[in-house]
């Protein structure tokens, strides 16, 4: 045997163990973190309960169901459409570890596309998980990708044209909030939008809410984006925020913009479909180096820079938009939300317990109302 | 039927890499056959 065939052998050995650890680490991502419901859990069903075309795949996931003793409305919690959008999916689990219904019912998604969460952007250097300190402990969590990942959905299409028939770039058909209404016998993230409808149809959703981050530098920011169905109900909710503080604009959902949940659960389902956006520092393309403090503290000097040059569409600060004042705004406007359905539609009430307060996740932050990790 | 083709091409070419880095006898030129066999084998098993 020859020298460099000696040294081929060695370096194709090397490939194997690089790819072994590296495998390692990407595999990992498919590991769900753990998530401990309240015992005020009415049942727990899957996405494919409610459309058979996604068991067993990586789009289906797990569907929380709270029911009061008393009928009323019920209402529809979506976190995890875009997995790096981390205030949404933590809004989400919080509710499960805590809510109990009085009156009406509540269903939550917290990972809407599971397979998003699986992987995250390549070339952004964004952390894999996140953590947050518990009484109990520290927990963690994933930060995932804005699209499916493409191990469970290739290739895409040069141009996508998407369910409801707006022309999109090719890695559009990834992405979960423009594949609604959803195609039964479509890409994985068109079944999952279709699973979503189906879920909506079937419980026969009065409220549908799906929870967003977006750039500090994004116009829609802070804001309720509505279907002209739900518009003064987002006025009303909008009032109901600026009376406490909570500073919030209102974006009506453009009709020639298909695809995104806010349009087509209004149009398709016939719903009222509400989407909510916060500012996320980490999402950003001025923020610098990515990290799980960034997404956790929201801290960020170029943000303060860019906000000092007028820039942005929020206030920042030396304090950044920490995850708690993220999470703790889309608890207020859930609840905004929640009471003027009410106000509008008397014969619609869901009554929450046990809700963490927004003001007390701003004081003490997220970790003290989620369980302690086991 | 999709994910078939995709795995041959991915397999024929990681079989082409392999025998260019037996074959090859500069050692520079072997690393950067593997440094790109490690994204094949990656693609192969699904995993990234």
């Amino acid at each position: 045997m020859k020298k460099h065939h000696i040294r081929a052998i060695l370096l194709l050995l090397l490939a194997v163990l690089v790819c072994s650890f590296s495998g390692l680490d990407f595999l990992n991502m498919h590991k769900e973190e753990a998530l401990f419901p309240s015992s005020n859990l009415t049942a727990k069903k899957k996405l494919s309960d409610y459309f058979p075309g996604l068991k067993n795949s990586p789009g289906d996931s797990s569907v929380y169901i709270f029911e009061g003793q008393k009928r009323g409305g019920i209402l529809l919690i979506l976190g995890g459409t875009h997995p790096n959008e981390p205030a949404g999916f933590i809004t989400a689990i919080l509710l499960v570890e805590n809510l109990a219904v009085k009156q009406g019912k509540v269903i939550i998604v917290p990972r809407a596309n599971n397979s998003g969460f699986m992987h995250n952007d390549p070339q952004e250097g964004n952390p894999q998980r996140y953590s947050l300190d518990t009484p109990g402990g520290t927990r963690w969590f994933r930060y995932g990708s804005r699209l499916t990942n493409p191990i469970h959905q290739w290739p895409d299409p040069v141009l996508y044209v998407n369910p409801a028939g707006q022309k999109l770039s090719g890695t559009e058909s990834r992405n979960l909030n423009r594949c609604y209404p959803g195609r039964k016998n479509g890409y994985l993230t068109e079944k999952i939008a279709y699973g979503i409808m189906r879920l909506i149809d079937d419980e026969r959703i009065d409220l549908a809410i799906d929870l967003h981050e977006a750039a500090p530098e994004y116009p829609v920011i802070n804001a309720i984006v509505f279907h002209e169905n739900s518009a003064e109900l987002a006025a009303i909710a909008q009032i109901t925020l600026q009376m406490e503080g909570v500073d919030i604009r209102l974006e009506a959902s453009p009709p020639n913009l298909r695809g995104l949940s806010h349009r087509e659960w209004g149009d398709f389902a016939k719903t009222r479909a509400i989407l909510l956006e916060t500012a996320n520092t980490s999402h950003g393309r001025l923020r610098g180096k990515p990290s799980a403090s960034l997404i956790v503290e929201g801290r960020d000097k170029n943000y303060q820079k860019a906000a000092q040059l007028g820039r942005l569409f929020v206030h920042f600060d030396k304090n950044g938009i920490p995850l708690k004042q993220r999470v703790s705004r889309h608890l207020a406007s859930l609840i905004a939300l929640i009471s003027g359905l009410y106000e509008l539609h008397p014969e619609l009430p869901i009554q929450l317990d046990n809700l963490p307060s927004p003001v007390e996740v701003l004081q003490v932050g997220i970790g003290p109302f989620l369980k302690p990790s086991k | 039927m999709i994910q078939i083709i995709y795995h041959v091409i991915v397999l024929y070419l990681t079989i082409h890499l392999i025998w260019f880095i037996i074959r090859e006898k500069k050692f520079w030129s072997q690393m950067s056959g593997v440094i790109v066999l490690i994204m094949f084998l990656l693609r192969l098993f699904l995993i990234k």
